[in-house]
């Protein structure tokens, strides 16, 4: 059994608003998930390379030319509130 | 017992490239803010985000340049957070496999060599600008303003480890870091521009103490002097608490430019805790031997080479470092001069001193195109021959920085050729030592400093083409007769 999972943290940094019901739901299943990922760690495989990607293929690197892509006007068309070409949105930390 | 300070250093560089990091968004900068947006940078489902070759070939030559080891199979992480700089959430960076580790800078301190170990350099992304409205700080806004323009702007994030001694190694290692990135080409390096943004983790221990002491971070330093002055700001506070027994919280604490302190930062979030996990989108980032051969084969003179060419040819060590991080005219001028002057101490103090305090005056950046090694050799060696006075070589310097001539020529036509014959310089000292016998008395009574005023009558009386010098030995060996 690992350490009990503080769900309250968790759900604060996921930005979370749980019931306690959920609370007790959650806290359990992510024991459970995080046991079956502690299993992993008993097994013995000395010589096997880390998986650091699941795909396994190579990464391409796009060269540096610059495009234009939306105009203002159109990346401001979804924001809920604008003023002076800018995004506003509630105060970051309140 | 001694309090001893341990400094730690995260800098952050601006890429000097085309598009962004993992889009290809222009970074040029813009009249209006949102106007280099797309899918990828603005977080819009379905985007993929594609990292930018160039910026990867940079990062890898500032790794190699700070002496550290390559990642080969290297990964991008996400770094979740709730702010509103970044739209997705959060910032793709690198966390266990970042492309150097444990390198090193060579330093420069009071005229002599320091090293900075570097922990770690990675790549990331820059965020958006936001600004808080309402009373102008963070904690007590209405509302935020944002712009991404910036946000995706590729962003190399160099750590030292905390093993740097002074507020002055600090400052010293972000100068050499300014001019290695400079030299590299890879960065503009404008402070004032935010291109070079740094952060300090101060902590205090008594010197023969097990542990570190507790480490602050200090944050909104945007000049080197600020940088400066917030490090030996926070060392003399935290002297203070640890001999008063206070306790030394953990916090980010923001330097007050104006108040000259530093403040905690009452951030009302909970402690960070970014949950970083490899981000799914984009695939290994392997960095094989050709790759880093070919860009081992791209590598520029560094500032630590031109700093030691510079001292091979005879300057201090501190003047060779100052030398390697002027303009790069100036660095090319004092080559060339030294070389002809064979006087290394000489031309570096007539083009370091005399020639560029003559065009910051004139607010010039550069000299004129016909101002060469040759033309600025020739004055040099007319002062140093004696042949005219050190005022002379002045006023003819900036007559050459004014308009095209041949010093030497300029010199004669002027008639500020010295004369340095003995003989007629003697008569002529003879001449004011019969005009000036209650002067003579006066220096054989002690008042030694009025030899000056007589070597001024010699010169007045030559029409300033007397070497001074030469008229002062000859004076004082006629009065001691």
């Amino acid at each position: 059994m690992t350490e009990k999972i503080n769900i309250k943290n968790v759900a604060k940094l996921a930005a979370l608003k749980l019931t306690s019901e959920e609370e007790q739901k959650l806290e359990k299943d992510l024991s459970m998930i995080i046991d079956h990922f502690a299993a992993l760690s008993e097994m013995e495989l000395p010589d096997e390379k880390i998986t650091i990607h699941p795909l396994g293929m190579s990464l391409n690197l796009a060269e540096d030319e610059a495009f234009k892509f939306f105009t203002h006007d159109e990346a401001l068309s979804n924001a809920p509130e604008a003023i002076d070409g800018q995004f506003v949105v509630p105060p970051a930390l309140d | 017992m001694n309090i001893v300070p341990t400094i730690g250093m995260e800098t952050h560089v601006e890429l000097k490239t085309n598009s962004k990091m993992f889009c290809r968004c222009n970074v040029a900068e813009t009249e209006k803010p949102n106007e280099n947006l797309c899918p990828t940078c603005i977080g819009l489902p379905g985007s993929l985000p594609v990292p930018n070759k160039k910026a990867i070939e940079y990062i890898t030559l500032l790794a190699l340049s700070t002496n550290c080891a390559i990642t080969n199979d290297g990964m991008f992480h996400r770094k979740n957070y709730f702010y509103p700089d970044l739209p997705k959430n959060y910032q793709i960076s690198q966390f266990d496999l970042p492309v150097g580790t444990d390198g090193s800078l060579e330093i420069v301190v009071d005229g002599e060599f320091g090293t900075v170990e570097i922990e770690r350099v990675h790549m990331e992304e820059d965020t958006g600008k936001s600004t808080h409205i309402g009373s102008g700080r963070i904690d007590s806004a209405t509302s935020t303003h944002l712009d991404f323009n910036r946000a995706g702007i590729p962003l190399v994030e160099v750590v030292t480890k905390p093993l740097i001694k002074s507020s002055k190694e600090a400052v010293a290692y972000i100068e050499e870091l300014r001019q290695l990135v400079i030299d590299l080409n890879i960065s503009e390096g404008k402070l004032e521009k935010g291109n070079l943004r740094f952060d300090a983790n101060i902590s205090v221990a008594y010197e023969n103490a097990d542990e570190l002491g507790t480490k602050v971070e200090i944050k909104n330093m945007n000049s080197l002097k600020s940088l400066e002055k917030a490090i030996e700001y926070e060392i003399s506070r935290q002297t203070k608490m640890l001999k008063n027994e206070e306790i030394i919280i953990q916090e980010t604490r923001h330097w007050d430019e104006k108040k000259e302190v530093t403040s905690s930062m009452r951030s009302k979030e909970g402690s960070a805790d970014y949950r970083y996990f490899s981000d799914p989108d984009i695939p290994n980032m392997i960095l094989d031997e050709d790759f880093v051969t070919d860009i081992k084969k791209d590598m520029p003179l560094l500032p630590s080479d031109k700093r030691n060419t510079f001292i091979e040819s005879g300057l201090s060590i501190e003047d060779a470092n100052s030398l390697g991080k002027s303009a790069t005219w100036i660095g090319e001028l004092y080559n060339s001069v030294s070389n002809i002057t064979k006087d290394s101490k000489v031309s570096f103090n007539w083009i370091t001193g005399e020639l560029q305090g003559q065009l910051r005056k004139l607010e010039k950046a550069t000299p004129p195109t016909w101002l060469n090694p040759e033309n600025l050799s020739e004055i040099i060696s007319l002062v140093k021959s004696d042949k005219i006075s050190f005022t002379s070589g002045k006023e003819i310097l900036s007559k050459l920085i004014d308009e095209k001539i041949n010093p030497e020529e300029y010199a004669v036509a002027s008639k500020l050729i010295q004369e340095n014959d003995t003989e007629e310089i003697s008569k002529m000292v003879k001449e004011v030592l019969d005009e000036n016998e209650e002067v003579i008395e006066r220096i054989s009574n002690g008042e030694q400093k009025l030899i000056g005023f007589l070597v001024g009558q010699v010169i007045k009386l030559s029409n300033g083409k007397v070497n001074p010098s030469v008229a002062k030995e000859l004076l004082l060996k006629e009065i001691e007769q």
